[in-house]
């Protein structure tokens, strides 16, 4: 369980960082003329289409990483039982991406950004922006559906990460956590638009990076340490 | 056919084949070859404003939002989540699937269900009936399954077939757009304006409706939409489309600015002074549209398969499931069935053969190299001969000095004398003296009263005496007399075909000058060039022998490898009969005299004179002094046919190993969707590398020139 928190604050934190890309989408989205009620709910749409790109992602992430560690595709227990040695791969293999990440977002591997969120991003973000202004419901969550495509080193750190627990289910959870994460400040930008102060950005920089490395630290030594079995169970079994 | 059954796609603007998709987007009517391009474009295009381009994103992001729950769901039961004391949940869950999944497909299989049902009124069956009929059946089932509480429903599979084909039809436009991209300058010029200036006003006008002595604006950066004199304003014009020449030419108020090239950096007001669809520019477009339009052998053979392949597909798949519901669960059975024909799209196949040809076309006319039929860029990579006309192809068809035979007096001389009346003289071998004279330093004579001769030469007075230069006929005119000496002379150099031109002054001819064409520069290097590439050099000329073996013999030519003396109709017979033993064969020749054997010829190439493309004989048009790029346009059909015969073999093997998986039960749909969606953007990529082949040999004025080519490059994008 705490594990899926660590999840929750590292999207909280990282959402802040993302404000560039995404919050600019969320500020976009603006306020519904027939009221505050209708602004809420367009921004929940947004984010819940967002959310379920996320969750879709991290489902298959973890369905596949399921298929890589047991051929069989018969079930997996939830970390909680001992490791096959295609799961430590994984595992090693995630979080040193995890890892990889964090530095970067500590400002320590400039041109792993340029790989990770190219031009790509631009056109299609740019070939989005009609959906941004279009009446309707479906509008935002159709948006928030395309923007949890976009590329974006935060969504690969956590699909690693989802990938790691080889299962659907747990997949899902870390990526649903992560996404629920992201909410709070999303919903901020939607209502106050850019208010956040840029020094509340470079905090909210740290704080991912710290959430993604310790995340990153701890998968690599599930996949090493053979004692991480039992600290694996106490950190990812879910509630 | 219809016209409209020779159409360019709206968006990748490759020839649409017989699946035509038209809309209206933006209220103008477009068509398409397949729904990614309908969507990528009405993506792209529509107006912000306009409900319609929204209104698709929203479908597919509900439709995907959907499909995408749908298979989270379905993941989660088949990692077994909902086992052992969740068993009681399951029929919801599939009621829950069945929910999400009927708005999904009908979202989602919207397009192709309408696709497919325009096509089966017309009495055709294409990949969309495929995936109808796959999408459907599995949709069908798992409602069924649902109803009767079966354990296993298949509505991820309908939701994710479709989503898969969307999203990789989507993909697949996207990346033939980018490659349509060199193509976009040359297609768009009959929608393009010009800015009209009347009085104080500027308008915006369609280019075809601007007529002559109109004023015309033009910007830095963009494209010069009529040919005409600039009246105000100085600029740097790139015009390599149009000349071959990738150089900027500087260009002031009275310069002459040509259609179609890019004005770089300055404001010009011009006046236009043709009608701009007569302009060299429009005629560039309207021959590469055409060569697009057309067929190429390969396309052809692709076509006829693609048209039979559907029906094939159909028995297949409905045969495998029969086969296999003997043996196995009836969904099982159904599965694979779905798998073969969701995996059996001849997009692929459709795809490997215009890709790979519009990339070669739109590269070449790039460089103003223009291929006016894609069967003549298939024949130039197998070309095993080319043969060569003489005088404006190898040679520069412009006359030089070659010697002065005079009976006694010295050649300076008779050489200022002629300078001097030549000087009046537009005629190009007066030039090629006054130029001769100019090398030598020489002051030419000064003489007045000049008067030219029609056909004869030209005369004129000096100091009371008459002068003239030209025939023999003018001479005896005269009543001048010509020693037999200098008659020696003049017959000598007339056997190894120079021209001559007799010099004299008071009563009498002093001197016969000779004449000859030299060989270009670039032709010792082109047919060195061509010789590498294994490709055989002759050379078959109208000339004297004489003329030809030492043309041959400057450029590098085996004296082996002459014919000359030839009619044209003799030179279609040489060529054909050299067919025999090499092949494919080209003719290059400045198209004036050589229509018959440029037509005669397996690819015609016209050089030289080029400008004027009423030379409807070649197939193959290159820019005045392009001779140069000749190997290159070899290397780019060659690089062109490489890369269709790969994608062939690619979508063909593909093709058969994927169904043969399929039909053996190995390949689950979805997964043989994604393979699917995969298979036509490999195509597109591997088609895509044709951009990465380097750029012609620049040519000797261009290499002085400061490199103009990325500005011109990003100028072209922007205008």
């Amino acid at each position: 369980m705490s594990a899926y928190l660590i999840i929750f604050f590292a999207g909280f934190a990282g959402s802040f960082h993302c404000i560039g890309m995404c919050g600019g989408f969320a500020c976009a989205l603006g306020r519904d003329p027939q009221g505050r009620g209708a602004t809420v709910l367009r921004h929940l749409l947004y984010n819940t289409g967002r959310l379920t790109t996320y969750c879709f992602l991290g489902g298959l992430a973890g369905a596949l990483g399921q298929l890589i560690c047991t051929p069989q595709g018969t079930t997996v227990p939830l970390l909680s039982g001992s490791l096959d040695t295609g799961q430590r791969i994984l595992a090693i293999l995630a979080g040193l991406l995890m890892i990889a990440m964090a530095l970067q977002f500590f400002g320590l591997l400039p041109r792993l950004h340029r790989i990770t969120s190219g031009s790509g991003a631009s056109t299609f973000a740019a070939s989005l922006r009609s959906l941004l202004t279009a009446p309707g419901h479906a509008a935002p969550l159709a948006f928030g559906v395309f923007n949890g495509f976009l590329p974006c080193p935060l969504v690969y750190a956590f699909a690693a990460q989802a990938a790691s627990t080889a299962g659907a289910l747990p997949g899902f959870l870390t990526m649903a956590a992560f996404g629920l994460g992201t909410f709070p400040a999303m919903l901020l930008m939607g209502g106050v638009g850019r208010a956040l102060a840029p020094a509340w950005r470079q905090r909210g920089v740290w704080l991912a990076g710290s959430c993604i490395l310790l995340l990153g630290l701890v998968t690599v030594g599930r996949g090493i340490l053979p004692f991480a079995v039992h600290f694996a169970h106490g950190w990812t079994e879910p509630a | 056919m219809t016209a409209q059954d020779h159409a360019l796609c709206s968006h990748c603007l490759l020839p649409i084949g017989r699946r035509a998709m038209r809309r209206t987007v933006n209220g103008e009517a477009c068509a398409f070859c397949c729904y990614g391009c309908c969507i990528a474009y009405q993506v792209k295009h529509g107006k912000t404003e306009e409900w319609e381009a929204a209104w698709l994103l929203i479908r597919l992001g509900v439709g995907g939002f959907l499909s995408m729950n749908i298979m989270l769901f379905s993941l989660l039961l088949y990692s077994d989540a909902f086992s052992g004391a969740d068993a009681e949940m399951l029929p919801w869950i599939h009621l829950l699937l069945w929910l999400f999944a009927t708005p999904a497909v009908i979202i989602l299989g919207g397009p192709f269900l309408r696709e497919a049902w325009l096509h089966g009124m017309e009495g055709r069956l294409t990949s969309s009936a495929l995936i109808v009929l796959g999408v459907g059946s599995a949709y069908l089932y798992s409602a069924f399954a649902t109803i009767e509480g079966s354990p296993h429903v298949y509505f991820d599979t309908a939701t994710m077939v479709l989503m898969l084909f969307t999203a990789g039809y989507y993909l697949d436009a996207a990346g033939r757009a980018r490659a349509a991209r060199d193509l976009q300058p040359l297609l768009a010029a009959e929608s393009e304006w010009a800015t009209v200036v009347i009085g104080d006003g500027e308008y915006r006008r369609p280019v075809r409706e601007v007529d002559a002595g109109v004023l015309v604006r033009v910007r830095p950066g963009e494209r010069i939409p009529v040919d005409g004199v600039i009246m105000e304003g100085e600029s740097h014009n790139d015009e390599a489309l149009i000349t071959g020449e990738s150089r900027q030419i500087a260009k002031g108020v009275g310069s002459h600015v040509i259609a179609g090239s890019i004005n770089l950096d300055g404001p010009l007001l011009i006046q236009s002074s043709g009608v701009a669809n007569a302009t060299r520019w429009a005629q560039i477009c309207r021959s590469v549209r055409d060569a697009l339009i057309r067929r190429s052998p390969s396309q052809r053979l692709a076509d006829n398969i693609v048209g039979f392949f559907v029906p094939i597909i159909l028995v297949l798949g409905i045969g495998a499931s029969v086969y296999w519901a003997r043996h196995l669960p009836f969904d099982r059975a159904l599965l694979i069935g779905l798998a073969v024909l969701v995996v059996a799209c001849p997009c692929a196949v459709g795809l490997a053969a215009p890709m790979a040809t519009s990339l070669g076309i739109g590269r070449l006319a790039r460089h103003g190299c223009l291929v006016r039929d894609p069967a003549a860029l298939e024949a130039l990579a197998r070309i095993g001969l080319i043969a060569f006309d003489k005088t404006g192809t190898l040679t520069s068809g412009q006359a030089r000095v070659v010697a002065i035979d005079s009976d006694g007096t010295s050649a300076d001389v008779v050489l200022a004398h002629a300078a001097g009346l030549e000087r009046h003289s537009e005629h190009g071998l007066g030039r090629a003296i006054a130029a001769a004279a100019a090398a030598r330093g020489l002051e030419p004579v000064a003489i007045h009263d000049v008067r030219v001769v029609p056909g004869r030469g030209i005369r004129g007075k000096s100091d009371g005496r008459i002068v003239a230069a030209g025939s023999a006929a003018l001479m005896r005119e005269l009543g001048w007399s010509l020693t037999p000496n200098l008659v020696d002379y003049g017959r000598r150099r007339e056997a190894s075909s120079h021209s001559v031109i007799y010099v004299g002054w008071g009563e009498r001819a002093y001197a016969v000058l000779s004449l000859d064409d030299t060989p270009l520069p670039e032709a010792r290097s082109t047919v060195e060039a061509l010789r590498r590439r294994g490709v055989r050099v002759t050379l078959l000329t109208g000339d004297l022998p004489a003329a030809a073996v030492r043309i041959a013999a400057a450029v590098g030519i085996e004296s082996g490898d002459i014919e000359a003396g030839l009619t044209p109709e003799a030179k279609r017979a040489a060529l054909g009969r050299r067919r025999h033993d090499h092949g494919m064969v080209a003719m290059v020749g400045d198209g004036l005299n050589d229509a018959p054997v440029l037509a005669g010829a397996d690819v015609g190439i016209a050089v030289g004179s080029a400008t004027d493309l009423a030379r409807e004989a070649a197939a193959v048009v290159l820019p005045s002094g392009g001779l140069r790029t000749l190997p290159w346009v070899i290397d780019v059909a060659r690089a062109v046919r490489a890369t269709i015969l790969t994608n062939l073999a690619w979508a063909f093997g593909y093709n058969l190993i994927a169904i043969g998986l399929a039909m053996v039960g190995v390949l689950q749909p979805v997964l043989a969707a994604a393979v699917m969606a995969g298979s036509s953007i490999i195509v597109v990529l591997n088609s895509l590398r044709l951009e990465r082949l380097p750029e012609p040999a620049p040519s000797a004025a261009a290499e002085s020139a400061p490199a103009p080519r990325s500005t011109a490059t990003s100028n072209q994008k922007a205008a």
